[in-house]
């Protein structure tokens, strides 16, 4: 049960992460600029990393008793 | 790929995301796990590859290089009424492609050229916006004979050309880029950016 809490509220984390790294890549894509591939590579790419990280960390780890 | 069908894909990826985060309670089940990885995983790396993609070949546009505005008067130099600018020349005779035109000649023709130019280009993008760029601009190194090859090479014009064969040693020194293309008195006026206030230009 504890193992459940614990995937649970981190496939929160990382999905909230993917998703802001998703959004900040899907606004990239509209503007044709050096700063929009920046935005993708930097700010997007960083998020979504970050939430796959933890997404398959979750995954791995076991919930602290 | 599109850009449309991307954000399309990028849209219906955040909703499933939505789903997961609304009710983690479904990873419990075998469908919910694989489902999970499905949102989580495999459909957001393929988005980042797909974008990565489709900024690279976007970064290859012309308006893409001129819209930092040291580059603009490299961007004007394309449209000096004078054939003995050599990058006008090509831009104006559609000798390669207009909307590809800073790539085409400033592209590294190696294995990994692209990705190359594309570190170079983030190094540039720095330099931009906290650096200070230099000024004037200079190549990293001197331009290489290859970038000009890629096309030339074979073609009759530069093959059989009169100052090409003038002597048995010019073409070989030429191909393995020891003759520079842009040696003086040869192909030597290129951008030349300080005189273009000085030019005529073509109005296309």
């Amino acid at each position: 049960m504890n193992q459940q809490i614990y995937i649970s509220k981190k496939l929160r984390v990382a999905g909230i992460l993917v998703i802001l790294g998703l959004v900040v890549e899907g606004f990239s894509l509209l503007w044709n600029h050096p700063l929009s591939f920046l935005a993708f590579l930097c700010i997007g790419g960083v998020f979504l990393a970050l939430g796959i990280v933890i997404y398959l960390l979750a995954l791995v780890s076991r919930a602290q008793e | 790929m599109p850009t449309a069908f991307l954000l399309i894909c990028v849209a219906v990826t955040i909703i499933l995301i939505t789903v997961v985060i609304v009710a983690p309670g479904i990873t419990a089940s075998r469908g919910g796990k694989i489902l999970a990885f499905l949102v989580l995983f495999i459909l957001p790396v393929t988005m980042s590859v797909f974008g990565a993609t489709e900024h690279m070949e976007r970064s290859k546009q012309t308006s893409f290089c001129l819209s930092c505005h040291v580059m603009q008067p490299y961007g004007k130099s394309l449209y000096v009424d004078d054939p003995s600018y050599l990058p006008a020349a090509h831009f104006q005779n559609a000798r390669i492609p207009r909307d590809h035109a800073c790539y085409t000649c400033h592209t590294n023709y190696t294995i990994y050229g692209t990705l190359h130019d594309k570190l170079r280009g983030l190094k540039h993008a720095y330099k931009y916006y906290i650096g200070t760029p230099a000024n004037p601009i200079k190549l990293y190194e001197p331009f290489n004979n290859r970038e000009c090859l890629h096309c030339h090479l074979g073609a009759r014009s530069f093959e059989q050309g009169a100052v090409h064969n003038a002597d048995p040693e010019t073409m070989p020194a030429i191909k393995s880029n020891k003759l520079s293309c842009m040696s003086s008195g040869c192909h030597d006026t290129v951008h030349n950016v300080s005189e273009l206030d000085k030019v005529k230009y073509w109005k296309p």
